[in-house]
């Protein structure tokens, strides 16, 4: 039913309900790999990066991964929401939501929409107020702006944070070992007449 | 752009040439017609192949390629100074969209600027510009030498085209009128060498010319007047049908010409065509001088005209002139404050003015003539097949520079936004990864970005958007939508054919207000994207540089494949940290949006129309 422009959409939009949107995907994170680790739960049939130019650089990469139903697409979604998921490196997860259209690079036209433009007189009421709208277009742009660049300071404090602590366990746990390896501890047991168990 | 394009694009032999081949089983032709547009035997084309970042260009093009390589005409000008190079005209380089001048040879790879007889076997008249009669070139030519004949004065000079520039409401009609099947772009096209022709009748005698216009029309001009008030503040669309019913025998006529298309973007387009003309000509009378200047100078030089008693057309001129600017103030910008001046208090004088220029008729005859002498390459013209896009598209930009302050007037009414007439031709070169051509764009400042758009357009729209806006052909691409984009704003990147047109898209949004359905005014800037490292780095993939000796089976699963972590590990916790980052982001974001949202909404209310 319904003019051709109605059933492209219509198809498209089913498309849309079949696709998971992942972000937080690190910049080695490839088609495969996405391929690769989705498959243990769905069938992957297309799978796009959005590219990304105008956020602040460095951002996450974020990708479309088209399945075979929508209910893939849920239980993915449930899945990364019960366990963090980690693709290609540890220990941030990828996140995944269901998709949007105008995620889409290639959306159709929505049918039936009209879209208008003109003009407007200075002399019009409404020049000033559209100049106000304006004006607070572009703040809000930089409010969001400056969100996303405290938000990937954040982002570098966790990971410079997580390191260290990282780095510090690494540490110990080769200390240990290397104690352990060399007869260090089994001499210090001697010395102080404690029993080390042996296996 | 996903999809596959399934439509079948149309396709037809043209002339058939004859029979050839060793049996005699293969045909040969001469043209062909595909996807509206039909090729002849040596056109310059564009060959678009896969992979190719940009389309190749043929000359004379005479070996075997698929059809589908075919991605549209181009207009390719041989400026060699070779004799037997039909030599181009100023105005025919400048519509062009490459030039030639020297040749390479393939087998000796050497440039040379010789021209030999034959190049691959095809002979150099091929290669050469064509001899044409159809080709505009043919009709600006007689316009130059007039000019030559009757050119003495260069202020005289520069008034006319002015004068011509009013008088084309008549001699558009009237060429309309000739025309059997006046496409827009053609009707636009002869608009300018009619105004040139004007010019060069006026040269000796622009009084005259007034006088033979006015008498030419006899009642009409009476009829104009009241007209052109009627139009001040009347709707440009009532305009263009008074004039229709006034000029009475040509009406019909003319309502094939505009009938069609937006009138008022027809119109513009015709004013803002003829006027890089008519500055180019200028241009080439003075040389090396910068387009603002010359027109600035034509202005005072139209002043002091008017001031003069002599022509008492100039100065009915502005009022006719400030009706027009009902529908194309846009182009118009510069001259604006003088025609509302002179419009204000200038009805009274006009109607007196007519009288005088009925007058006239004894010049009347002396003008005539030479005009009909012009008609006839002006209707050849509209034979042309082929009206190059791409110069049009370039002559409408120069134009656009002369009208800085363009918000002086505004056409206020609503556009309906439809798709442009030409959209069509760009999709061929969609080929072409974005990222590269954005980067080129960047690099020549014609990447402009448009913020406050409906998130749900798609790119295509907003390329209409911008035809409409603007009347500029580009190329747009919306920036997609992530987990954190702002609902309310869409944002798209936009490449505009000349770095002037883009500045101008940006100054005109910038002064005035295009306010898009449901109360958007877009917003634009020169666009700076960042574009994705060679080396990115990304925060919260750690490695434990040396070799891994503590857990090195899990970390070596974990780099090489994905799992979901369980919650008996170190990188668990850490993973927990990362979600928690994370919710508390979606946090700020969602008030922030909210709260834009609220501001937004509140901003919007106050306006009138929505």
């Amino acid at each position: 039913m319904g003019s051709p422009a109605e059933e492209d959409y219509a198809s498209f939009e089913e498309r849309v309900g079949r696709t998971v949107y992942f972000d937080n995907l690190s910049p080695q994170v490839t088609e495969s790999v996405l391929r690769t680790a989705l498959d243990q739960y769905a069938t992957v049939k297309n799978v796009k990066f959005i590219p990304n130019y105008t956020e602040p650089r460095n951002s996450p990469q974020c990708a479309l991964v088209e399945l075979d139903s929508l209910k893939k697409v849920k239980e993915i979604i449930l899945v990364t929401a019960q366990h963090p998921f980690m693709m290609t490196g540890m220990p941030r997860p990828v996140r995944a939501c269901p998709a949007e259209v105008e995620m889409f690079d290639d959306h159709p036209v929505k049918p039936g929409r009209k879209i208008s433009c003109c003009w407007l007189d200075p002399r019009d009421p409404d020049f000033q107020i559209a100049k106000e709208l304006k004006h607070i277009t572009r703040r809000h742009a930089s409010e969001a702006a400056f969100i996303h660049k405290h938000q990937m300071e954040e982002e570098k404090n966790l990971s410079d944070q997580q390191s260290l602590i990282l780095k510090g366990n690494y540490k110990k746990f080769k200390m240990i070992n290397s104690i352990m390896a060399d007869g260090t501890a089994r001499r210090l047991a001697r010395r102080y007449h404690l029993r080390v168990a042996d296996d | 752009m996903g999809e596959v394009e399934e439509e079948t694009i149309e396709f037809n032999w043209g002339k058939k040439r004859g029979v050839g081949g060793k049996k005699k089983d293969v045909q040969f032709y001469e043209s062909f017609t595909y996807d509206g547009v039909e090729y002849i035997l040596f056109d310059s084309v564009y060959l678009y192949k896969e992979g190719e970042p940009e389309p190749y260009i043929g000359v004379g093009l005479a070996n075997v390629n698929p059809l589908e390589a075919l991605a549209g005409k181009c207009n390719v000008i041989c400026i060699s100074k070779d004799h037997r190079n039909p030599q181009p005209l100023d105005d025919e380089v400048q519509m062009a969209d490459f030039v030639f001048y020297r040749t390479f040879d393939v087998a000796h790879r050497t440039i040379s600027d010789k021209i030999d007889d034959t190049i691959a076997g095809i002979h150099v008249k091929f290669i050469f510009n064509k001899i044409d009669p159809q080709k505009p070139a043919g009709v600006l030519k007689p316009g130059f030498d007039e000019k030559g004949v009757s050119g003495n004065d260069t202020a005289i000079k520069k008034v006319v085209p002015l004068s011509g520039q009013k008088d084309r409401d008549c001699v558009t009609v009237k060429s309309d009128g000739k025309y059997v099947d006046s496409l827009v772009k053609e009707s636009v096209d002869s608009k300018p060498s009619l105004v040139k022709q004007k010019c060069s009748v006026g040269g000796k005698l622009a009084s005259s010319v007034d006088g033979q216009e006015t008498t030419k029309s006899n009642g009409r001009l009476e009829k104009t007047i009241p007209q052109s008030k009627v139009k001040e503040n009347a709707e440009s669309k009532d305009s263009v049908i008074k004039r229709k019913s006034l000029s009475g025998q040509f009406a019909s006529r003319k309502d094939v010409g505009f009938g069609e298309t937006d009138k008022s973007g027809d119109r513009q387009q015709s004013i803002s065509d003829e006027k890089a003309i008519l500055r180019s000509k200028v241009d080439s009378n003075l040389g090396e001088c910068e387009g603002r200047k010359v027109f600035v100078r034509e202005v005072e030089v139209e002043q002091e005209v008017q001031s003069s008693h002599e022509n008492c057309r100039l100065e009915e001129k502005p009022s006719k002139k400030a009706k027009m600017d009902d529908s194309c103030k846009v182009s118009y910008g510069e001259t604006n404050s003088m025609h509302k001046c002179v419009s204000d208090g200038g009805e009274s004088k006009t109607s007196s003015q007519i009288e005088v220029a009925t007058n006239n008729k004894s010049k009347l005859k002396l003008a005539m003539e030479p005009y009909r002498k012009e008609e006839v390459p002006s209707k050849k013209m509209k034979l042309d097949e082929n009206p190059s896009k791409p110069s049009n598209g370039k002559l409408r930009k120069e134009s656009s520079l002369d009208s800085p302050n363009v918000d002086i007037k505004v056409d206020s009414r609503i556009m309906e936004v439809t798709r442009r007439p030409d959209a069509d031709k760009s999709r061929w070169f969609r080929g072409i990864p974005w990222e590269e051509r954005m980067k080129s764009a960047h690099d020549q400042g014609t990447l402009v970005l448009l913020q406050n758009l409906d998130p749900a357009l798609t790119s295509a729209e907003v390329e209409d958007i911008v035809w409409h806006g603007f009347k500029e052909n580009c190329t747009a691409k919306m920036v997609q939508r992530t987990a954190f984009s702002s609902p309310y704003y869409g944002q798209a990147y936009v490449i505009f054919k000349t770095r002037e047109a883009a500045e101008m898209a940006v100054r005109k949004l910038d002064q005035g207000c295009l306010l898009l359905s449901n109360g958007r005014p877009l917003v634009a800037s020169i666009g700076n994207p960042c574009f994705p490292e060679k080396k990115p780095t990304f925060y919260g993939h750690l490695v434990v540089d040396q070799h891994r000796v503590q857990s090195q089976r899990d970390m070596k699963d974990a780099v090489s494949t994905s799992h979901c972590s369980q919650p008996n590990n170190i990188e668990y916790d850490m993973a927990m940290e990362w979600c928690l980052l994370q919710e508390r982001a979606d946090c700020s974001w969602k008030m922030l949006y909210r709260r834009q949202g609220e501001e937004v909404k509140k901003l919007k209310a106050k306006l009138k129309s929505k």
